[in-house]
């Protein structure tokens, strides 16, 4: 992480940005519902405080579990696949077809089949998170160089002691670079299934604020949206920073 | 020193007839053929050969590291299996081989983790004061250099203790420089800990400065050229590089090199 000197170009790209955004507002005088200015939403904000907390802890709650249960299916899924070749043999492809599936289009069937409740909403959620930490995590988990392998024999080092000493932890750093993705795309997921079929959370109040063309709210709903994820961004990030002390080849 | 003026000592490794073949049917590969040698315990045997002759497949044969085809192959009067549980022998790669999550310090303390973490544990800090690590132990692995690393490598492998030590090109990555220092820095630790050394290299310089004796193999199939004793006394230090003695050795050994 760098310092205050590292971030201020950030932060004054950001206010310029701001100020650009409120002067073109102005400059030629946009209707509120089609686009608000930044004084309209930090208004919006102010005024449905309690509307935007009470709709974003469902979606947090909905966004959390899906990236948990999402990226711990995912983690135990690919540590079978590397113990038995045949379960990867079997399994991944069919992982690569879920995959492909537009999310979008899987959220309506889920509705159908769980109902408005929170159930839907966590599964989608987690079924985002759930390929990219599937492979990254398979790839780790084989990342090991044959000579540490024979390292591990010469110490006559069990099978236990090598996935635990050597296997997992190779497999950190491709882990926390899939958690980061997750950490950003559990919260589309949660948003994208509130879209379908809800009357609660972030998703719906994007709906309901749209089509009431109460477009402050709207825009503050969104930037709610993106605090959350960028809140779980940087949990991930600190975690990782807590748990791979050494510095790890880049990971792509 | 040499061979065969030490008749009293054991045998640290015996190998007698010993076939190695990879693969099966039409695709097999006689790797090794009939190879038969033996080493005396507390030498420091260092083989050479051309590429592909099989240098890496016997070492790794000795470490129960590659099966057996035919033959017969003691560490310590023991099968190399045994020899590997009762941490008779380490291995010293090309590559340092260190895990990168793990300091210095703690990479060598590596064998006593797992395995059952048996025998005998010399003291870590110790070890890495042995090779000149002194003041690094909290280092990363991509914080040292590489021929730090491979410093940490040895002083891993010494960890337990080991009766035999077998080196596959150990400084054939590192540059002319460190390889030297490394080399005497060997020699000391040789005579300091007793340890029999097996010691695969390219460099016939090297060959000859480290080696009580050389084994030459030739290839197609991989099998014992010659022996040679090296009749260079210890201590040795890098000028003796530079006597008649050593040219002539070193000559001999390239010649016998050509006709592999
Ligand atoms: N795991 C393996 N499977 C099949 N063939 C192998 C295997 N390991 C080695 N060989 C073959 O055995 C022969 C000897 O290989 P080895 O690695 O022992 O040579 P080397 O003398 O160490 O060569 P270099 O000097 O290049 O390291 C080669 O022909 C090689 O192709
Ligand atoms: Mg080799």
């Amino acid at each position: 992480m760098s310092g205050l000197r590292g971030r201020t170009p950030a932060v004054i790209a950001a206010v310029g940005l701001i100020c650009l955004w409120q002067l073109i507002v102005w400059a030629f005088s946009v209707p509120t519902y089609m686009a608000p200015g930044p004084v309209d939403v930090v208004i919006a904000f102010r005024e449905s405080a309690g509307i935007l907390w009470s709709n974003f802890w469902p979606t947090l709650y909905e966004a959390l579990l899906g990236f948990i249960c999402g990226n711990t299916i995912a983690i135990l899924l690919a540590v079978w696949f590397v113990h038995k070749t045949t379960a990867e043999r079997a399994f991944y492809p069919i992982a690569v077809f879920i995959n492909t599936i537009p999310i979008i289009a899987v959220a309506p069937i889920l509705v159908l089949i769980f109902g408005n409740g929170f159930a839907p909403k966590i599964i989608i959620a987690g079924l985002i998170c759930f390929f990219p930490t599937l492979v990254n995590m398979v790839r780790g988990l084989k990342a090991v160089s044959p000579a540490t392998l024979d390292l591990m024999r010469v110490l006559s080092a069990s099978n236990g002691e090598v996935f635990w000493k050597v296997r997992i932890q190779s497999s950190l750093p491709f882990l926390f670079a899939a958690l980061r993705i997750a950490s950003t795309t559990c919260v589309i997921g949660a948003i994208v299934a509130e879209w379908i079929g809800s009357n609660f959370g972030l998703g719906a109040l994007i709906i309901e604020a749209t089509y009431n063309f109460r477009s402050p709210l709207l825009y503050a709903t969104v930037f709610t949206a993106a605090m959350l994820a960028v809140a779980i961004f940087s949990t991930v990030s600190f975690a990782e920073s807590r748990i791979v002390r050494w510095k790890a080849p880049e990971v792509h | 020193m040499t061979l065969d003026c030490a008749p009293a000592r054991d045998l640290a490794v015996s190998i007698k007839d010993l076939d190695v073949k990879f693969g099966v049917g039409d695709n097999a590969v006689t790797a090794l053929s009939g190879v038969s040698v033996n080493i005396t315990e507390g030498s420091l045997v260092t083989m050479i050969g051309p590429s592909g002759c099989g240098k890496s497949t016997l070492l790794r044969a000795v470490a129960d590291l590659v099966p057996i085809s035919n033959g017969g192959l003691t560490v310590l009067g023991q099968s190399p299996s045994e020899a590997r549980r009762q941490r008779y022998f380490s291995f010293v790669f090309q590559d340092a081989t260190l895990l990168p999550w793990r300091t210095a310090l703690d990479n060598v303390k590596l064998p006593f983790e797992v395995g059952g973490g048996g025998g005998i544990r010399a003291d870590p800090g110790e070890l890495l004061e042995l090779v000149g690590l002194k003041g690094r132990e909290h280092a990363w692995p991509d914080e040292l250099s590489g021929g730090m690393r491979q410093r940490v490598a040895i002083a891993r492998a010494l960890a337990t203790r080991p009766k035999v030590l077998l080196m596959d090109e150990p400084f054939g990555a590192l540059d002319e420089i460190t390889r030297d220092k490394l080399n005497e820095e060997l020699l000391r630790i040789w005579r300091e800990t007793g340890t029999t050394i097996i010691f695969v290299t390219h460099s016939i310089a090297e060959a000859v400065f480290l080696g009580e004796s050389v084994l030459v193999l030739a290839t197609n199939p991989g099998r014992v050229k010659e022996f040679l004793p090296v009749p260079l006394s210890h201590p040795r230090k890098l000028p003796v590089r530079d006597t008649l003695e050593f040219v002539e050795i070193t000559g001999h050994l390239r010649r016998s090199l050509e006709e592999c």
